[in-house]
């Protein structure tokens, strides 16, 4: 597929032709950091070097809360889905990964999430890929990368004066069919800076390694010492671009049931109306957590459910660094 | 395209008292749309389960404890133990009730046609135990199996399930049922003794069978050794597990055991199976 360009010139212009057909969703500048908004004004975008939101786009299609059903005398009906087509422009490829590796559990054809099926359906991601990699990224060890290509649609270069726009997929490309071609220099210095964009002295990740090893330590105390000083906040897992897990509730007074983000490192996540908890404690859900991105991705999908984003160590509040963690098990000698 | 989370409209049609305490009842319930009826008869296989869902209290599952010949109807058997199934307990006769399923694989019983199967059960969880028996044992099915063994336990007599059936298996020339409760008490003739002891005493012949095992986790864990020591072979002995639940389909990542789900990839696993897997149960 053919790369395409847009000058800096007229990169608002492009984007305000998508308004048209298009919901676009775009990283904004807030106090509290960037995140994702629908936006009216291609001005809004806010496309700083590496900065990445705090919380993941994958709200886009995994609301934090979203209404399963109304019901009404015992009738569940589900709600209608926003008619509009969404372009998603300007998620990084660690978020956009993690879309493509959510696809597994949402958007199987036999088994599929109507409403991640629907919005997915609807929705083209743009990625901008990050020249150089952000303070606490380690995507290129995960099996992605800065400018890594799983889960876009189109993947963009920033150049000097202009956007160097790969299309990775048939819809992608059409979107940007009436935009002029790159020429080969364009090419080129795109190709520069996506080789200058990882870090030389990062190590791919050994995945099937860690994960025998992670087996290993299944039944040692080692998660105890890992979380010793974990608050089991869960901010881990909300801001994880591939924690998918939720709750449903029903919330009577607005005759819903709905479904929220949950978290494995809750307590009561796991506790049973019997009273037993097969996680009591911080360890085993500490231990669920990292095995589930280290082992359990890679038994299912020969993947990494981590994609190197880096949120839960920006992030947590007590310094805790999953690569540190994952170290320390995985040098653990096991009689 | 379904809706995966979608309960659909039940009835109840029947509620049954299963235990003296009162703290077990079964529920039939009928379906109140056609396609629903059809739907839910061509996927059910004996070992799966439903969500039961009641909006305002949520949704949890239960194992199906009815055979699908027995009628239009499909068979929980409850037991009160949160505010869930309490709500449950407090249902009459022509409630409506939302229910999702059939969930889950079920046991394989095509694989074990032409062998012999032995059924070991403990408390509530003899539900699906019932439904396979039920199953195997009708005029139908009952000759593609081999001989057929149950081994049920109960705390006491007076927390046995199913009691007319099984009093009326006792009858049966074509399988053998061993009953027993924890504790001797006046009147009851049959075994007393912890379930693991039970199958130990009976010892079934491990030649050509299989043995599905589903109790609570204290008997299931000393049950299968057992099996193992009689002669079993890993891959021929069958449980059902059981963790919290959600979504009952494999999306919301509670009921994961390492990466499998119970919900869909279980509820019924082998114990090969189980060895392969940590045990985060």
């Amino acid at each position: 597929m053919m790369p395409k360009l847009i000058k800096k010139i007229e990169f608002d212009k492009t984007i305000s032709k998508w308004f048209k057909s298009y919901d676009v969703i775009a990283p904004v500048s807030s106090k509290e950091g960037i995140h994702f908004k629908r936006i009216k004004d291609p001005k809004e975008i806010k496309l700083d070097g590496n900065q990445n939101s705090i919380y993941p786009p994958k709200n886009v299609f995994l609301p934090q809360s979203e209404v399963l059903f109304t019901v009404k005398n015992d009738n569940y009906e589900m709600p209608d889905q926003a008619p509009r087509k969404r372009i998603v422009f300007g998620m990084r490829p660690c978020d956009a990964r993690a879309v493509w590796l959510l696809d597994t559990i949402f958007n199987k054809a036999d088994d599929l999430d109507l409403y991640w099926g629907k919005r997915r359906e609807k929705a083209l991601i743009i990625s901008v890929g990050c020249a150089s990699m952000c303070s606490n990224g380690f995507c290129d060890t995960v099996g992605s990368g800065p400018f890594g290509k799983d889960g876009s649609d189109i993947l963009i270069t920033e150049l000097d004066d202009a956007y160097f726009v790969d299309p990775l997929t048939s819809a992608g490309e059409a979107l940007i069919k009436s935009l002029p071609e790159a020429d080969d220099t364009q090419g080129k210095n795109a190709k520069l800076i996506q080789k200058g964009s990882v870090i030389k002295e990062h190590q791919a990740a050994d995945l099937p390694r860690i994960r025998e090893k992670l087996y290993e330590a299944f039944n040692t105390s080692i998660w105890k010492d890992v979380s010793e000083s974990c608050l089991g906040c869960g901010v881990c897992t909300y801001l994880c671009p591939t924690c998918f897990c939720f709750d449903i509730v029903d919330e009577i007074d607005r005759s819903e049931r709905v479904r929220n983000w949950d978290t494995c490192m809750f307590r009561v996540y796991s506790a049973e109306a019997s009273g037993h908890n097969p996680r009591p404690t911080k360890a085993e859900r500490t231990r669920q957590r990292i095995m589930h991105k280290f082992a359990y991705w890679v038994d299912n999908e020969a993947a990494s459910g981590c994609t190197g984003c880096g949120r839960c160590i920006s992030q947590c509040p007590v310094n805790l660094d999953i690569r540190e963690m994952v170290q320390e098990i995985t040098s653990l000698k096991i009689q | 395209m379904d809706n995966l989370y979608e309960p659909i409209p039940m009835r109840i049609e029947r509620i049954i008292q299963e235990t003296d305490d009162a703290s077990l009842r079964s529920f039939e319930l009928s379906f109140m749309r056609d396609a629903d009826e059809k739907a839910f008869f061509k996927a059910y296989n004996p070992g799966q389960f439903c969500q039961l869902s009641i909006f305002g209290k949520g949704e949890a599952p239960f194992g199906i404890a009815s055979a699908a010949w027995e009628g239009k109807f499909v068979r929980f058997t409850v037991q009160n133990v949160g505010s869930f199934t309490d709500t449950i307990h407090h249902s009459r006769v022509g409630d409506s009730i939302g229910m999702r399923g059939p969930l889950g694989n079920g046991f394989p019983i095509q694989d074990w046609k032409g062998k012999d199967v032995v059924v070991i059960g403990g408390g509530c969880a003899f539900s699906t135990l019932y439904a396979l028996t039920k199953h195997i044992m009708h005029a139908d099915n009952r000759k593609e199996y081999g001989r057929i063994v149950v081994i049920y336990g109960a705390r006491s007599s007076g927390l046995c399930l199913y009691k007319p059936d099984i009093k009326s298996w006792y009858q049966r020339p074509d399988m053998e049922i061993h009953q027993a409760i924890d504790v001797p008490e006046e009147g009851w003739d049959f075994h007393t003794g912890y379930v693991p002891d039970v199958v130990k005493d009976v010892a079934p012949s491990p030649k050509n069978s299989v043995a599905v095992v589903c109790g609570p986790p204290i008997m299931t864990k000393y049950t299968l050794p057992i099996l193992v020591e009689i002669g079993f072979d890993a891959k021929d002995i069958f449980t059902s597990l059981e963790k919290k639940m959600k979504c009952g389909v494999g999306k919301c990542g509670r009921c994961n055991l390492g990466p499998k789900y119970i919900c869909k990839d279980g509820p019924v696993f082998t114990l090969a199976e189980l060895n392969e897997l940590p045990l985060d149960l």
